[in-house]
């Protein structure tokens, strides 16, 4: 009962939590059927090959497996954003954050985009992380500059682009001082916003609103009842997000974007949409991009490095399961101006 | 912290927790049973995938350790999450139209999950590689050390597509070639500015994951090859480059085949 009380009042409580309950029958039920249901998934799995099904058309066959191998690739940075996520919300004690971090939002802001040097999650992980910073109590103006600068400002991401490009044409400085500035700048403009909360996808508001301790019990029975909600919002719009990128992939000739790489508007325009397309990890798409560097601008290679991170099929998909469709077009709109900007000028300064 | 007003000034207004209506009750379950089912659908493929060997058809090997390492905590907590978890909520219910287009999200998720269990796992096939057009992007700068291998006599017979791809690219000589034998794997790619008389021995490049995989071949010279080979078809060719006779070819060198092998797929199909 302490639990509840605590929630309506909006503070967490801070352990012992109650003595947890022993397992109800419905839990019992559950975890038989589904350890069964887990034990035929790997069965059926196992089996189906030496059926000999009828194999697939080449087109439906590549459709599948570029769909599989975006959710292969990603699902294993998704969870460990849930386990960062677990870990930030209930096993970081509030002072430790609140004492780190500085009052005046600037340079909260500025502190918050370097949170992923520390935190080298691909941007798929970003999400849930993000999500679970704005129930932490960040403000949502805060929580779209981490989502916007981690990606970029990280470390697994700034050793690949140095790799890829070196120093060379100004693209690594480009891309760095370009995603810091977008990141802030984004978080600027939403900090104005009257009513924060009403950015939010309802949702994820109500998640909000509901206060901390999602679940009963002590902290792990929070953490799994918080793995539990994560799936069941971020595992659909993995999958739909990418099937659609698998079926681009499939539709849309790539030769047609590459013979617009030469012109300094069209080939950041083109750049964009390829980026919007393909939807790789910030991780990688440095050495993704390599390949283009020879037949486009250097200016639409650091567009495609900026806006790429954050803004395409997936992550649009992902960033729909907390935010409302019109932030995500303000955002959109606000990223591709900046980073075809800051395109430009690399273009015809260098 | 700003999070204790906004908590407070709304909590009231959710009671949901323990109980709410019956459609919020099953659209709490849906909810938390799919994001399950569909977890528990990618970790066990690719928990098979691994344990078969297969993963590498979709990711780059160094992704693999990571991988399976991620999946295994995802397993643990999947089956902590039948047991415990009971608690989770997804906010309130939505709107009809939302629940429609949900509810259409979900039947597309389930028949992608669906597939990824019953399906063969496999390679990406023709219809990706002439769709990415060969060799069109992933040959950059020439590799330094397969020019200089270049100029070691007999280390030609351990070259790949992707470096033949990429000398081809650099020079056109046919002395260059003259005393290079080469011996290469990869599948039939026909070309499409010649299909009756060439074709293309071809890999997909893979850097991250399958889904940036670019393809690169070496253009072969065989008058009606279809008679003998089908597209797609893995085969080994060994032979000689020098001037292309084809007509319609755009390559200027092809390798001239002097014995063509049909075999496996490679275990490791892609090069990295």
């Amino acid at each position: 009962m302490s639990t509840r009380v605590y929630v309506e009042l909006g503070r967490r409580p801070d352990e012992p939590a109650p003595p947890p309950r022993g397992p109800s029958p419905a839990a019992i039920i559950g975890l038989v059927l589904g350890l069964l249901g887990i034990a035929s998934l790997f069965a059926i799995r196992a089996l189906t090959p030496e059926l000999g099904l009828p194999s697939l058309p080449n087109t439906a066959q590549d459709l599948l497996t570029l769909s599989i191998s975006v959710i292969i690739e990603s699902l294993p940075f998704v969870i460990l954003g849930v386990v960062l996520s677990i870990v930030v919300q209930h096993w970081i004690p509030d002072r430790w954050i609140s004492r780190a971090m500085p009052r005046n939002p600037w340079a909260r802001r500025a502190m918050v985009s370097f949170l992923g040097m520390f935190l080298p999650v691909c941007e798929c992980g970003n999400v849930p992380l993000a999500r679970g910073l704005v129930l932490r109590g960040f403000s949502v103006s805060e929580s779209m500059t981490f989502l916007l600068a981690a990606p970029i400002l990280n470390p697994v991401t700034i050793i690949t682009t140095h790799q890829a490009f070196g120093f060379d044409d100004g693209i690594l400085v480009a891309r760095l001082l370009g995603g810091f500035l977008i990141a802030n700048l984004i978080g600027w403009v939403f900090s104005k916003h009257p009513a924060p909360e009403s950015l939010l996808s309802s949702g994820f508001a109500a998640e909000c609103a509901a206060g901390e301790p999602h679940g009963r019990g002590g902290r792990w029975n929070r953490s799994v009842t918080l793995f539990v909600r994560e799936m069941g919002v971020i595992m659909p719009a993995l999958f739909i997000g990418s099937l659609i990128a698998g079926l681009v992939q499939v539709a849309v000739p790539r030769d047609v974007l590459v013979t617009l790489g030469s012109n300094p508007l069209w080939s950041i325009l083109a750049m964009m949409a390829l980026a919007f397309i393909i939807s790789v990890c910030s991780n990688v798409d440095a050495f993704f991009i390599l390949p283009f560097a020879s037949t486009f601008m250097p200016g639409s290679i650091a567009t495609f490095l900026l806006f790429g991170p954050i803004i395409d099929i997936k992550m649009l998909a992902l960033l729909r399961t907390t935010f409302t469709t019109a932030v995500l077009v303000r955002i959109t709109v606000l990223v591709a101006l900046l980073s075809a900007g800051i395109g430009l000028a690399v273009n015809y300064v260098f | 912290m700003s999070s204790d007003e906004k908590h407070g000034a709304h909590a009231h207004a959710h009671h949901h927790e323990h109980g709410g209506t019956r459609g919020q009750r099953v659209w709490d379950a849906w909810r938390r049973w799919q994001g399950l089912a569909l977890a528990a659908a990618v970790l066990v493929s690719t928990l098979w995938l691994a344990a078969t060997g297969q993963l590498v058809l979709y990711i780059h090997p160094r992704y693999v350790v990571f991988t399976v390492a991620m999946a295994l905590i995802g397993v643990v907590f999947v089956v902590a999450g039948l047991v415990a978890g009971r608690g989770a909520t997804e906010g309130e219910q939505p709107r009809r139209l939302a629940r429609a287009a949900s509810l259409t999200g979900s039947v597309l998720a389930g028949a992608l999950a669906l597939a990824l269990v019953i399906i063969p796992p496999a390679t990406l096939t023709t219809a990706t590689a002439s769709q990415r057009e060969i060799n069109s992007t992933a040959l950059g700068e020439v590799d330094e050390s397969v020019t200089e291998a270049a100029s070691v006599a007999g280390a030609s017979a351990s070259f790949t597509v992707l470096d033949w791809a990429s000398l081809l690219r650099q020079t056109s000589d046919r002395a260059f070639y003259a005393d290079k034998p080469a011996e290469v794997l990869g599948f039939i790619t026909p070309d499409s500015d010649d299909p009756e008389n060439s074709f293309y021995v071809s890999r997909f490049k893979v850097t991250c994951c399958a889904v940036d995989a670019q393809p690169v071949g070496v253009p072969v010279y065989l008058p009606d090859w279809q008679g003998e080979f089908s597209p797609d078809a893995w085969v080994e060719v060994t032979g000689t480059f020098d001037t292309n006779p084809s007509r319609g070819s755009a390559q200027p060198l092809a390798l001239i085949p002097e014995e063509i092998v049909p075999v496996d797929q490679p275990e490791e199909p892609y090069l990295y």
